[in-house]
């Protein structure tokens, strides 16, 4: 199997894993409890509070444990609302991950104001619109650091900024950046921070939220004590513990691997340009994670090309989905001014860590024929 | 990854009557590619609206190719009125069954074979009046019996010397294209 969507989610290290067993089996009490049996495992939970502080470049006592991306997401938007009712609204970028865009749409059916940058066409944010969009009744500003299907890199630091100047907090959804482009939030001037483990080689139903030191957030899930009260819910022990030792492990790894899968990146991308007649990557020209490429193969709809990979054990994936009704394409590249007919063509390939020269070398072979082959059955490849 | 049975996915990677026909009788191009789903269609009619053969040109995902192949087996062979009569489920049962959210993809086949069908019998009137036209203008509209007209081809009868090749000529001039001319004694 060549696993090439590693933005969907990545394989979990083993490391991780051994991390994990132990919370899964004798250490299975629970952190919040009185007794010794429970601290020895809340002494875990910090531990792994630490990790995820170091890799982030925060206080520990800013990391709050979640179930996931999206739930950090949720509460930041929801909690924010909440915090200031003459300043109560919303800014973000059309090209969010839908646990930003469909939270702060539902929050506009509900009183907030929203606002929604637009980008350019690389995909890059349009800030002179964010600085027009952010008034006095907005309350967060949230922008990705990193786009899920074009890998673009966004100004976050420029986003913050005007959300400050305007007087609004500061919220990144970092689920793709993080472990894949070096940054810490010492440097930065944000307010929340959302992270996914299972992105970075850790196990799924765990993420983090990064809340600055000062602020008071109001609670997204009510029903006890725990972190601190921003967060109730038993703690899931072993998903946190894995996640730290994640966390540490991208630590270790992180510029090796933004070197090497780069590198990887770069063979992929010449290598399909060179032998898939169409081909065309998507925001060649601006900073992009180390690890994301999606290209377009002019006349071969994108589910074909995925159903062929997918029968040479190829795993990518695309934004556009061909079910009841039509085709309806990746709004993300429907935002940049991508017509409709490319953005149906469109595939996202996603490398990490483990991903191989050899793995790159026998994409390289199939995805010629298949191109090939669907340019032959397709009329508009000529 | 959608449950797609073995015969579908023989069709969508070995594609049947895959192509363009070298002068088709028919064309249609249906659906659009902005919506994800295109498709041409060919049809070679014989004297007696045979489809004799047919090609198609898919852009879309493997349903809607596998679709197309289906579709093409099935309406070959058969006649024009015979072939607009084929149904979805058709093709879905030749295709041993199909997702429901992908029945759409079926849908396109049908409509490209009777959009060839239309395109065909819109050349064959076309050829037909300019044939009546010409007998008119020509031959003071007598002497010529028409037989048959077929978007390609013709047959008259008739005892009016060198009928055929100067019917075929103002053919050619009208059309830009050959139409084939057969003219037999009365």
């Amino acid at each position: 199997m060549i696993y090439l969507d590693n933005n969907a989610t990545t394989k979990i290290a083993p490391e991780v894993v051994e991390a994990m067993k132990p919370f899964n089996h004798e250490l299975y009490g629970n952190p919040s409890s009185f007794h010794t049996f429970g601290d020895r495992i809340f002494e875990h939970i910090e531990e792994a509070r630490e990790k995820v502080a170091s890799l982030l470049g925060c206080r520990a006592e800013e990391i709050v444990f979640t179930s996931g991306g999206t739930e950090s997401d949720n509460t930041v938007l929801f909690g924010v609302s909440e915090m200031n009712p003459s300043r109560s609204g919303i800014v973000t970028t059309s090209i969010e991950h839908p646990a930003v865009l469909d939270t702060a749409e539902y929050l506009s059916k509900h009183g907030h104001p929203l606002g929604i940058v637009g980008v350019d066409n690389n995909g890059v944010l349009i800030t002179e619109e964010l600085e027009t969009l952010v008034d006095k009744y907005t309350g967060i500003v949230s922008v990705m650091m990193a786009n899920n299907e074009t890998g673009v890199i966004q100004p976050v630091k420029e986003a913050c900024a005007i959300a400050h100047a305007g007087g609004a907090l500061f919220h990144t959804d970092a689920v793709q950046a993080v472990a894949k482009i070096p940054f810490s939030i010492s440097e930065m001037d944000i307010d929340f921070l959302s992270l996914s483990s299972h992105k970075l080689h850790g196990p799924k139903g765990v993420g983090v939220l990064f809340i600055r030191k000062g602020i008071k957030l109001p609670a997204f899930i009510h029903g006890g004590h725990q972190e601190n009260g921003y967060r109730a819910g038993t703690y899931n022990v072993a998903g946190i513990v894995g996640l730290g030792k994640a966390a540490e492990l991208a630590g270790e790894f992180l510029n090796e691997e933004v070197v090497n899968t780069k590198k990887l990146l770069r063979k992929l991308e010449k290598g399909i340009l060179d032998s898939c007649p169409g081909s065309s990557v998507l925001s060649a020209d601006v900073k992009r994670l180390p690890n994301t490429a999606t290209i377009i193969f002019a006349g071969c709809e994108s589910e074909a090309i995925l159903t062929l990979l997918d029968m040479k054990d190829i795993y990518v994936s695309s934004g556009s989905a061909c079910s009841t009704g039509s085709t309806s394409p990746s709004y993300v590249l429907s935002a940049m001014g991508i017509d409709d007919f490319r953005a149906n063509t469109a595939i996202r390939f996603s490398l990490s860590r483990n991903t191989t020269n050899e793995e790159i070398d026998k994409v390289l072979v199939e995805l010629p024929l298949i191109i090939e082959k669907l340019r032959n059955i397709s009329p508009y490849a000529q | 990854m959608w449950k797609y049975s073995e015969e579908l996915m023989d069709h969508f990677t070995n594609p049947r009557n895959n192509g363009k026909l070298e002068n088709p009788d028919g064309h249609s191009e249906v659906g659009s590619p902005q919506c994800g789903d295109a498709m041409m269609l060919d049809i070679e009619v014989d004297d007696n609206d045979v489809i004799t053969d047919i090609m198609f040109q898919t852009f879309g995902c493997a349903g809607a190719i596998a679709s197309a192949s289906a579709l093409t087996e099935l309406a070959k062979g058969r006649t024009l009125t015979e072939a607009v009569k084929i149904r979805n489920s058709e093709i879905v049962k030749l295709l041993g069954g199909m997702p429901a959210e992908k029945y759409h993809c079926s849908v396109m086949g049908h409509e490209a074979l009777t959009a060839a069908v239309e395109n065909f019998k819109e050349n064959r009137e076309k050829v037909l009046a300019l044939l009546k036209a010409v007998i008119a203008d020509q031959f003071s509209g007598q002497g010529i019996k028409i037989v048959k007209v077929h978007p390609a081809r013709i047959q008259i009868e008739t005892d009016v010397k060198n009928a055929g090749p100067i019917i075929a000529e103002a053919l050619k001039e009208e059309l830009g294209e050959d139409v084939y001319v057969t003219a037999v004694n009365q």
